[in-house]
C-alpha cells in the first residue's frame, strides 16, 4: 500500500493519529521536502516517530517515481507532505503513476494553509481561486497572478496567495551545465510580496483601472508560521505591509475581496497601525 | 622620432577635419608591408634608405621570419599638403591649416587572419587597398574590400609591383595599360556589387582620372597618381591638371600632327597613359639597366632629380631605386592621395554612426558621434587588445567616436553582452593612461579627442575581446563587429607537466584576449580546445601560447573540425514533452528552415533586432514564409543571433507569454549543443504546436519549463531526419600550367570541387578555385607543395556549409563516423541518445 500522510502545519506533533499509526509500521518513510517545510527539522520527526525518515527532494519525487514506490505492492511506503497531501501542493500526479504501476494508495488528510486560514477571520466560503506570487527574476516577472486577484476581487471574492517557496532550485548555468549545485533556500516574505504587487499597479495604465484594482491603500492580511505556537497574523495596507517583518517563514498573504461586517471587525483584532482600524470601521458601518 | 613629437601631434588631433584614419588590405604578399614602409620613411619615424628592407610594421620575429603580417599594427604619420593642392580636397576642410594626421593600420593579408583586418576596418574610415599589378584581384582582396564596404568604408587603389611587370615580365606599355584597366575594372565590379546605390557616401568607385588610383613600386620606393604627371605636362599642354589628368587615363589619344586628343586612335595617336607616363619610366628603366651610365644620367638631369655624388657611384638596379625614389618618391604620392581622397573623421561619422550605434539614432550619443563632437559624451570602440611588454596585461585599442578620453577619467566598460539598463557585462572605472600606438613603440598622452586611433591602459582586465567605454549613462553598445571567417578548425590542448595546468588556463585566456577570432572552450569532459579559422592561423596560436601567454610545454591533439546539426524535413510526428511535475506540456515539430534562409541569417539580412513587420515582409517575399508565423518569431539561437528560428504556432494559449524567457532559455541551450553530438544547430524551425500549463505561476517557472523546451526540441530533431553540416573552404590556387594536373589530383584526393580555372592575362599563370571540405584540408598545402614540386599555394578561406551525406544514426556511414568520435572526445554516453528520452506519451 501506498500511503500519502499529511502532516499539518505546526510542528511533530500535528499528525493525525492514524497517520502516526501508518508512519510507525510503514516499511519506508519519505518526506516531501520541497513544497512546504514545517517549524522543526527532520530530526524532529524522526525522534518523535521513532524511526528513520528519508528525505525526497523535487528531482526524486518528479524523476524517481520507481525508487520511491518499489515494493509498495507488499509493503506499506508513506510518503509524507506538509499540510494535505492533495491541498496547497497536488500529488495529484504521484497517485496517476501509482496507479498506473498497479498499486493500492490511501490518503491520510490533515489541516492545510487551504482551510488554516480561517484563523485570520474571513470567511472560507468567501474565497475566491487561490494564486501564487512567484519570485520575480531579473528577466521574468509574470503578472498573471494580479490578473487573477482581480478576478476574484470582481466577484467580490478574497484571495489567498500562497508565496513562492525555493528550496533546492538550480541556477539556468548549473541546470545546462548538469551541475548538482543548489541555491540556498528562499522563501517570500509577505512584504516582499506586496512590494512586488505594488510594482505591477504601478507598471498598469492608471487609466483603466477600476475599482476591484489594487492601491497602496487596499487592505491586505500577511499571516505566518499558521498552526504553529509563535504564529502571526497582521492586518495592514499594501503599502504598509511592504514594511511589516513577518518573521521566520511560511508567510502567506490574503487580499480581501467584499467583507461581512463580522469579517471586518475580526480583522480589526489585528490591525497593524491605526490608520488600518479605521479604513476597517468605515467597512463595519456600510 | 624624427619628424614630430607628442604634444605636435596631440594639437593637430584637435583638428578633426585634418585626421585620415585608414587600414591597407590587400591578399597576402601583395606587398602591404612593404608600401606601409615607404610610407613611415617619408613621415620619417625610420631612415628614408631603410625604408623597402626592415618591415616596420611586422613588429613580431615571427612576422619578419615568415615575411608575412600576423597582427594588425598602428602607426601614426604626419604630412603636410602643399598649400596649392588644398583646393582639391573635396570635402569640408581648412583652407589656412595644410599639416595632417594620418593614422594608419596595417593589416595581414592571410585570410586565416582576416578577423584583424575587420578589427582594423571598424576604427578606421578609408581603406588602401593594394593589388599587386601581375597577379591582380585575387580573393582575399574582394573579402577585405567587401567588408571595407560594408562597414562603409571609402577605398583609394594602390596598384604594386610594378617593378616586377618591367623587369622580370618585360611587359610592353600596352599590355601593361591594359592590365590596369582590367584590374581598376575587377575592383569596381566588386564595389558596385556590394556598395549601397545611391548610399550616403556617394559614388566611392575608384578612377585614375580623379587621382584615387595610385601606381608604383613599394619595394622600391616610388608612387605616382596620374596628378603627379599632369602638374608636370602643365606648362607642355597649358591646360588646368584636372583636364589633364582626365586625358591621362582612357582611351584619349594625343596626334602630335594636329595636336589635338582624341577618342579614337588614329595613325599617329598615341595613348595619353602611355606616351606620357609610362614612356618616360620605361626610359628610365632602360637606361639604367642595359645602357650607359651617362645615358641615365642624362635623363635624370632632363626630369631635374638631384643626386648625391654617392648615388652616382651606384650600379644597376640599385641605380635605378635611387633614381626612381628621387624622381617619384612613393610617400609624397600616396600621402597626398590619401589626404585629398579619404574621408576625415568629420566627414565620414556622419554616415558611419546609423551602422557603428545600436540605440536610437536621436539621442545624445549617437548625434555626438555624427558631429564627431569632443565636448560630447565619450563613445569610443575597443576593437582589440594588444599585449604589452608585462606579461598578461594589454592595452585596450580602439578608436574614439565622441568625446574625449583622458588618462584617470571614471568611465563606463561596457561589454558586448551588455543591455541599457542592466548590470551585466558593465565595470564603472578609471582609465589608468591613455597612449598613442605607433609601431613598436607607444607613448603616453594626456587626453585624446574623438576621431582619434589610441590605446587605453587598465581596462584590458573588465574586457574580453572588445566593448565600448563611455561617460553617458544612458548610452547603447557600439555595434559588435561581423567576421567574414569562422572559427572551423579546433585542436585540443594540454599540458606536458599535469601540474603546470593553472599556467595552461591562464595562458588560454590571455591567448583568447590577444587574438579578435580565437575561441577556447573547456569541453564537458575537461580538455582545453582552440578553434581558429584556419591551420596557419592555429598554428601561431599554438606557438603564442607555448612561448608567451603560458610559457609552458604543450601537447597538441589531431585538428578537428566543428561541424552542424539540422534536419532535413518535417518531424514525422507531433512531439510531446511534458514537465517534471507533469503538469505542462509542450508540442513541437521541427523543420529545415527554406534554403539560403540560414544564410541570410548569417548575413544579417534576417536579424533579431529589426522591424517584426519588415522582417516578416522580406521572409515572406525571400523564402515564402507563410505571413502570420513569420511576424511569431520567438527568437534566434543558439546565442541570440544564430540561424535557428523558435516560431510560435499557437493560438490563443493562456499565459503562453509567461513561459516564453523559460523556452527561449531552452532553445538557445539546445540549439547550442545539438542532440546528435552537442554541436550547434543550423538552419533548423522549431514550431510550438499547442503548449498546456499549469494554472498556477508556481508550477511552471524556469525549472520546469527549460528542460521540457529542450527535451521537446531534441525528439523533434530526432524525428525530422537529423543531418550534419560539414564546413567548406573556398581554396584559390595560383600555379603554372604544367603542374595543372598534380593540383587536381590532390583535390580530386580530398573530394574537393574545382569549379574554376583561368588563365591570367597572356601569363603562363592560372588561378583555380575550388570547394574543399575543411575535414580534407589538414596537411593540404603540403600535400600540395609536393605534388606540385612546390609551385602551388593555396589560400583556403570558410564559403559555406554543405551536408554531409549519410544518416549519422548509421556508425558506419560518415556522419555517423564523426558522431561517434564526437561523442567520445566530449565524453558524452556512447550512440545518439534514443527518441524515448525526450519524447512522452500524452
Amino acid at each position: 500500500m501506498f500511503y500519502l500522510v499529511g502532516l499539518g502545519l505546526g510542528d511533530a506533533t500535528d499528525i493525525t493519529v492514524k497517520g502516526l499509526d501508518v508512519v510507525r509500521r510503514a516499511k519506508r518513510v519519505y518526506l516531501e521536502a520541497y513544497t512546504s517545510i514545517l517549524t522543526v527539522g527532520k530530526e524532529a520527526l524522526e525522534t518523535f516517530y521513532g524511526r528513520e525518515v528519508i528525505l525526497a527532494d523535487r528531482d526524486m519525487v518528479e524523476q524517481a517515481s520507481d525508487e520511491l514506490m518499489a515494493d509498495a505492492d507488499t509493503e506499506d511506503v508513506a510518503f509524507l507532505v506538509v499540510g494535505d497531501p492533495l491541498g496547497a501542493t497536488t500529488h495529484t500526479d504521484l497517485i496517476l503513476r501509482a496507479v498506473e504501476k498497479g498499486l493500492q494508495y490511501k490518503v491520510i488528510h490533515n489541516a492545510s494553509i487551504m482551510n488554516a486560514i480561517g484563523c485570520c477571520g474571513l470567511q472560507l466560503y468567501s474565497y475566491g481561486e487561490t494564486v501564487s506570487i512567484v519570485f520575480w527574476e531579473k528577466d521574468w516577472q509574470p503578472e498573471s497572478f494580479y490578473d487573477k486577484i482581480i478576478i476574484n476581487r470582481e466577484k467580490g471574492m478574497h484571495t489567498l496567495c500562497l508565496l513562492d517557496i525555493k528550496m533546492k532550485e538550480q541556477t539556468i548555468e548549473n541546470l545546462m551545465k548538469g551541475r548538482p549545485i543548489y541555491e540556498p533556500p528562499r522563501f517570500l516574505s509577505a512584504s516582499q510580496a506586496c512590494q512586488q504587487l505594488l510594482e505591477i499597479v504601478k507598471r498598469r495604465n492608471s487609466e483603466k483601472m477600476t475599482d476591484s484594482d489594487l492601491t497602496p491603500d487596499t487592505i491586505c492580511v500577511a499571516v505566518a508560521r499558521v498552526g504553529a505556537s509563535d504564529q502571526k497574523i497582521a492586518v495592514a495596507t499594501l503599502a504598509e505591509m511592504c514594511d511589516v517583518d513577518m518573521g521566520s517563514p511560511l508567510h502567506s498573504l490574503v487580499i480581501p475581496g467584499h467583507m461581512h461586517p463580522l469579517e471586518g471587525e475580526m480583522l480589526k483584532l489585528f490591525a497593524f497601525s491605526d490608520h488600518v482600524r479605521k479604513l476597517l470601521e468605515t467597512i463595519e458601518k456600510r | 622620432m624624427v619628424n614630430f613629437t607628442v604634444d605636435e601631434i596631440r594639437k593637430i588631433m584637435d583638428n578633426k577635419r585634418n585626421i585620415r584614419n585608414m587600414s591597407v588590405i590587400a591578399h597576402v604578399d601583395h606587398g602591404k608591408s612593404t608600401l606601409t614602409d615607404s610610407l613611415v620613411s617619408k613621415a620619417g619615424i625610420i631612415a628614408g634608405a631603410k625604408a623597402g628592407e626592415t618591415r616596420f610594421t611586422d613588429t613580431r620575429k615571427d612576422e619578419q621570419e615568415r615575411c608575412i603580417t600576423i597582427k594588425s599594427t598602428a602607426i601614426s604619420l604626419y604630412h603636410e599638403l602643399p598649400q596649392e593642392d588644398m583646393q582639391h580636397i573635396k570635402q569640408e576642410y581648412d583652407p589656412e591649416n595644410n599639416h595632417f594626421l594620418i593614422n594608419l593600420i596595417d593589416s595581414p593579408g592571410h585570410v586565416d587572419f582576416s578577423s584583424e583586418v575587420t578589427a582594423a576596418l571598424r576604427v578606421t574610415d578609408g581603406a588602401l587597398v593594394v593589388v599587386d599589378c601581375v597577379s591582380g584581384v585575387c580573393v582575399q582582396t574582394e573579402t577585405v574590400l567587401r567588408q571595407a564596404i560594408g562597414e562603409r568604408i571609402r577605398p583609394v587603389l594602390f596598384m604594386n609591383k610594378m617593378d616586377l611587370a618591367l623587369l622580370t615580365l618585360q611587359l610592353e606599355p600596352e599590355d601593361l595599360y591594359q592590365i590596369f584597366q582590367k584590374t581598376i575594372e575587377n575592383v569596381n565590379v566588386i564595389v558596385g556589387t556590394y556598395g549601397e546605390d545611391d548610399g550616403p557616401m556617394g559614388n566611392i568607385q575608384v578612377d585614375p582620372k580623379t587621382g584615387t588610383v595610385g601606381f608604383g613600386s613599394g619595394l622600391h620606393g616610388w608612387a605616382f597618381t596620374l596628378k603627379d604627371f599632369a602638374k608636370l605636362y602643365l606648362s607642355k599642354f597649358k591646360v588646368t591638371e584636372l583636364t589633364l589628368m582626365k586625358r591621362l587615363w582612357g582611351d584619349q589619344f594625343f596626334h602630335e600632327k594636329t595636336k589635338k586628343w582624341s577618342k579614337f586612335r588614329e595613325t599617329d595617336g598615341v595613348r595619353g597613359f602611355t606616351n606620357y607616363i609610362l614612356k618616360p619610366i620605361y626610359a628610365m628603366f632602360e637606361a639604367c639597366m642595359n645602357k650607359t651610365k651617362a645615358e641615365a644620367m642624362f635623363l635624370v638631369d632632363k626630369l631635374g632629380v638631384k643626386l648625391t655624388s654617392e648615388d652616382k657611384e651606384l650600379e644597376g638596379k640599385q641605380l635605378l631605386k635611387t633614381i626612381m625614389r628621387k624622381w617619384l618618391p612613393a610617400g609624397d604620392a600616396m600621402l597626398q592621395m590619401i589626404v585629398i581622397h579619404l574621408p576625415s573623421p568629420v566627414t565620414a561619422q556622419k554616415y558611419r554612426a546609423e551602422l557603428l550605434y545600436e540605440g536610437p539614432f536621436d539621442d545624445e550619443c549617437c548625434v555626438a558621434i555624427k558631429e564627431c563632437n569632443s565636448k560630447g559624451p565619450l563613445m569610443m570602440y575597443i576593437s582589440k587588445m594588444v599585449p604589452t611588454s608585462d606579461k598578461g596585461r594589454f592595452y585596450a585599442f580602439g578608436r574614439v567616436f565622441a568625446g574625449t578620453v583622458a588618462t584617470g577619467q571614471k568611465v563606463r566598460i561596457m561589454g558586448p553582452n551588455f543591455i541599457p539598463g542592466k548590470k551585466e557585462d558593465l565595470c564603472e572605472k578609471s582609465i589608468q593612461r591613455t597612449i598613442l600606438m605607433m609601431g613598436r613603440y607607444v607613448e603616453s598622452i594626456e587626453d585624446v579627442p574623438c576621431g582619434n586611433i589610441c590605446g587605453l591602459v587598465g581596462v584590458d582586465q573588465f574586457l574580453v575581446k572588445t566593448g565600448t567605454i563611455s561617460t553617458h549613462k544612458d548610452a547603447h553598445n557600439m555595434r559588435v563587429m561581423k567576421f567574414s571567417v569562422s572559427p572551423v578548425v579546433r585542436v585540443a590542448v594540454e599540458c606536458k607537466n599535469p601540474s603546470e595546468l593553472p599556467k595552461l588556463v591562464e595562458g588560454l585566456k590571455r591567448l583568447a584576449k590577444s587574438d579578435p577570432m580565437v575561441q577556447c572552450i573547456i569541453e564537458e569532459s575537461g580538455e582545453h580546445i582552440i578553434a581558429g579559422a584556419g591551420e596557419l592561423h592555429l598554428e601561431i596560436c599554438l606557438k603564442d601560447l607555448q612561448d608567451d601567454h603560458a610559457g609552458i610545454p604543450i601537447v597538441v591533439s589531431e585538428p578537428v573540425v566543428s561541424y552542424r546539426e539540422t534536419v532535413e524535413e518535417e518531424s514525422s510526428i507531433m512531439c510531446l514533452a511534458k514537465s517534471p511535475n507533469k503538469h505542462n506540456r509542450i508540442f513541437m515539430k521541427a523543420a529545415p528552415l527554406p534554403d539560403g534562409c540560414a544564410e541570410a541569417i548569417d548575413k544579417g539580412d534576417i536579424a533579431p533586432r529589426q522591424d517584426v513587420k519588415e522582417r516578416a515582409r522580406f521572409m515572406v517575399e525571400k523564402f515564402d514564409f507563410d505571413a502570420t508565423e513569420a511576424r511569431k518569431i520567438w527568437c534566434f539561437g543558439p546565442e541570440g543571433t544564430g540561424p535557428n528560428l523558435l516560431m510560435d504556432c499557437t493560438k490563443a494559449v493562456q499565459y503562453l507569454n509567461e513561459i516564453k524567457d523559460s523556452v527561449v532559455a531552452g532553445f538557445q541551450w539546445a540549439t547550442k549543443e545539438g542532440v546528435l553530438c552537442e554541436e550547434n544547430m543550423r538552419g533548423v524551425r522549431c514550431n510550438i504546436h499547442d503548449v498546456t500549463l499549469h494554472a498556477d505561476a508556481i508550477h511552471r517557472g524556469g525549472g520546469q519549463i527549460i528542460p521540457t523546451a529542450r527535451r521537446v526540441i531534441y525528439a523533434s530533431v530526432l524525428t525530422a531526419g537529423p543531418m550534419l553540416f560539414e564546413p567548406v573552404y573556398l581554396v584559390e590556387i595560383q600555379c603554372t600550367q604544367e603542374v595543372c594536373g598534380g593540383i587536381f589530383g590532390v583535390l580530386n584526393k580530398r573530394r574537393g570541387i574545382v569549379f574554376d580555372n583561368q588563365q591570367l592575362g597572356n601569363t603562363p599563370q592560372i588561378t583555380v578555385k575550388a570547394y574543399l571540405p575543411v575535414m580534407e584540408s589538414f596537411g593540404f598545402t603540403a600535400d600540395l607543395r609536393s605534388n606540385t614540386g612546390g609551385q602551388a599555394f593555396p589560400q583556403c578561406v570558410f564559403d559555406h556549409w554543405q551536408i554531409l551525406p549519410g544518416d549519422p544514426k548509421d556508425e558506419g556511414s560518415k556522419p555517423g563516423s564523426v558522431v561517434v568520435a564526437s561523442r567520445k572526445r566530449k565524453g558524452l554516453k556512447e550512440g545518439i541518445p534514443a527518441l524515448d528520452n525526450f519524447m512522452d506519451k500524452l
